[in-house]
């Protein structure tokens, strides 16, 4: 008999948003996360794109980490050890200190042998590695810098000189210390790791970097082990810290030209499917984490179910690894093996998350394959329009939206959505929408598609 | 040893970051302690350790002066001194 797999429990860490309540509001009132870039940057570069979509203010200690962890722990797992305990908290799992100087814990009523871990993230702890890379590349350089501004000063001479160097001296940025902890902070496989330690939880545990479908990817893991038997339970979703110090992630996006033009009015400016659009929203990270569990297990605790994950599909472009392939075969391809897998029709889809990037090419290619699979039936909303682009957490945080919809019944309007370039059933207003049966699809840099069922639990 | 003034405040502070990264329970943190073999640290504990004194006080603590903090009482010691450079 086939194992059946729901969500039991979701948390979210988005731009704008500290938990899944707060997140779910924003989306729901269309209130998006668009900010200038930090003035600092531009020390560094001139950037085309100037906004970004930034996380808000997290009081990580009030939120359950240690000092300990602060020092040794990248954002991206800090960000995923956050949403996972949102995500037990909504579970109903509770938790027992396993281990206080660790601050680790161990879950009650779960088998953690029997327990997974699947997270997906782009760059895993890459922007540790930036904030160390400039300790180490400029402390002997700051040093040589401030002797030849002190020897300067002394002379009293060369005045230009010395505006030229306080100039410069501004965009001096480092950590104080080279951080000893860099290899486990930057290595991508800490993210799950760190949700396996917190929680002492000894079943498959792996990170999954395919950059804007990793957590798409991630999820359809876990759903895949615990159906197949090999866990009855999994943490999976995804995690993404973008915000070095620099913008040095930033630019690498805007140099390709694949950023927003902020325009004249930068609320405005991030707008998917639309024919003024001008590229993706970057944010500076987010995430989100799943509790899947199998149908009987999630029942003998009595836990909440919030939807079901009936199929998972993937596919590879083989193509270009930053462009994504315009006749889509191979994700016409992936959405027909997902739907055979559910056991679907293309007809009986209420409503497809989009990937939604808001580039001018993905955006005309993913409308005309919703529209040749789907038609113009389903409802179709791009989550990006109102957070920006998560990369990792992406998928993740668009898989949460699904499963939002289809248990509350609704879903968020597409942002800034004026003039559509495709005859598809955008969402354009808040309404009740009586959603059963949905998809939520993601596409990577590198040629990554993915995609998931998700359905009502009945 | 009674400790006062200025210097009641560094331990206090450092009390603090020394129960916050090793965690030793019932086991009071007094200057004679040693942190592996009186308040269980491992080497990763020490490590943690000094980087949460070189946060707490602003300072940078190389690995040579490092090497000499095997107790409670080298660390204060130290802290107290570059505490006082600082003032001066």
């Amino acid at each position: 008999m086939t194992r059946r797999v729901v969500i039991t429990g979701i948390g979210i860490i988005a731009p704008g948003a500290k938990d899944t309540a707060a997140f779910w509001d924003n989306c729901l009132a269309g209130r998006a996360a668009v900010s200038p870039i930090p003035p600092h940057w531009r020390h560094y570069a001139e950037f085309t794109s100037t906004i970004w979509a930034p996380l808000p203010v997290l009081d990580y200690p009030a939120l359950g980490l240690s000092r300990v962890e602060l020092m040794q722990l990248d954002a991206s797992s800090m960000l995923a050890l956050c949403a996972a305990q949102q995500a037990l908290d909504s579970a109903r799992i509770g938790r027992a200190v396993k281990n206080e100087k660790k601050n680790t814990f161990a879950l009650e009523g779960i088998n953690p042998e029997r327990t997974a871990v699947y997270c997906g993230s782009g760059i895993g702890g890459l922007t540790s590695l930036i904030a160390a890379q400039a300790n180490h590349v400029v402390s002997p350089l700051a040093k040589a810098f401030s002797l030849v501004q002190q020897q300067l000063a002394l002379d009293g001479t060369h005045a230009p000189a010395r505006t030229v160097l306080a100039d410069a001296e501004e965009s001096i940025r480092m950590p104080p210390r080279f951080n000893p902890f860099i290899v486990s902070m930057t290595m991508p496989n800490a993210i799950s790791a760190n949700v396996g330690i917190k929680y002492s939880l000894f079943g498959p545990n792996t990170t999954v970097c395919c950059a804007c479908s990793a957590g798409t990817v991630a999820i359809g893991n876990a759903f895949t082990a615990v159906r197949a038997g090999l866990a009855d339970c999994a943490l999976c979703g995804g995690a993404e810290f973008l915000g070095d110090d620099f913008g040095g992630i930033f630019r690498g996006f805007d140099i390709a030209h694949t950023l927003v033009n902020p325009g004249n009015d930068p609320d405005c400016a991030n707008r998917p499917f639309d024919k003024r659009r001008s590229g993706f929203l970057f944010a500076e990270g987010g995430a989100a984490i799943l509790v899947v569990e199998e149908l009987s297990h999630a029942r003998n605790r009595g836990a909440p179910i919030v939807a079901e994950i009936t199929a998972f599909a993937e596919s590879f472009d083989g193509h270009n690894i930053m462009m994504m392939d315009p006749s889509a075969v191979h994700i016409r391809r992936m959405l027909g093996t997902l739907l055979k897998n559910a056991g679907l029709d293309l007809s009986d889809i209420d409503y497809v998350n989009s990937h939604g990037t808001g580039t001018t090419a993905n955006d005309e290619i993913e409308a005309r394959v919703i529209l040749d699979c789907f038609g113009k039936k389903p409802l179709v909303n791009s989550t990006k329009s109102l957070i920006g682009h998560t990369i990792g957490a992406g998928g993740a945080i668009e898989a949460a939206v699904t499963a939002l919809s289809i248990k509350n019944k609704t879903t968020h309007a597409c942002k800034n959505l004026d003039e559509p370039i495709a005859d598809l059933n955008f969402v354009r207003h808040v309404e009740t929408f009586p959603i059963k049966k949905a998809v939520s699809q993601s596409f990577a840099f590198g040629g990554h598609n993915a995609g998931l069922v998700l359905e009502e639990y009945e | 040893m009674e400790i006062a003034g200025t210097d009641a405040l560094i331990m206090e502070r450092m009390t603090k970051v020394i129960s916050d990264v090793l965690k030793p329970g019932s086991q009071p943190i007094t200057l004679d302690k040693r942190f592996k073999e009186d308040l269980g640290a491992d080497s990763l504990d020490v490590v943690s350790l000094l980087m949460a004194l070189e946060e707490e006080f602003h300072t940078q603590i190389s690995d040579e002066e490092a090497a000499r903090f095997t107790t409670v009482g080298a660390a204060f010691d130290y802290v107290k001194v570059k505490a006082a450079q600082k003032a001066s």
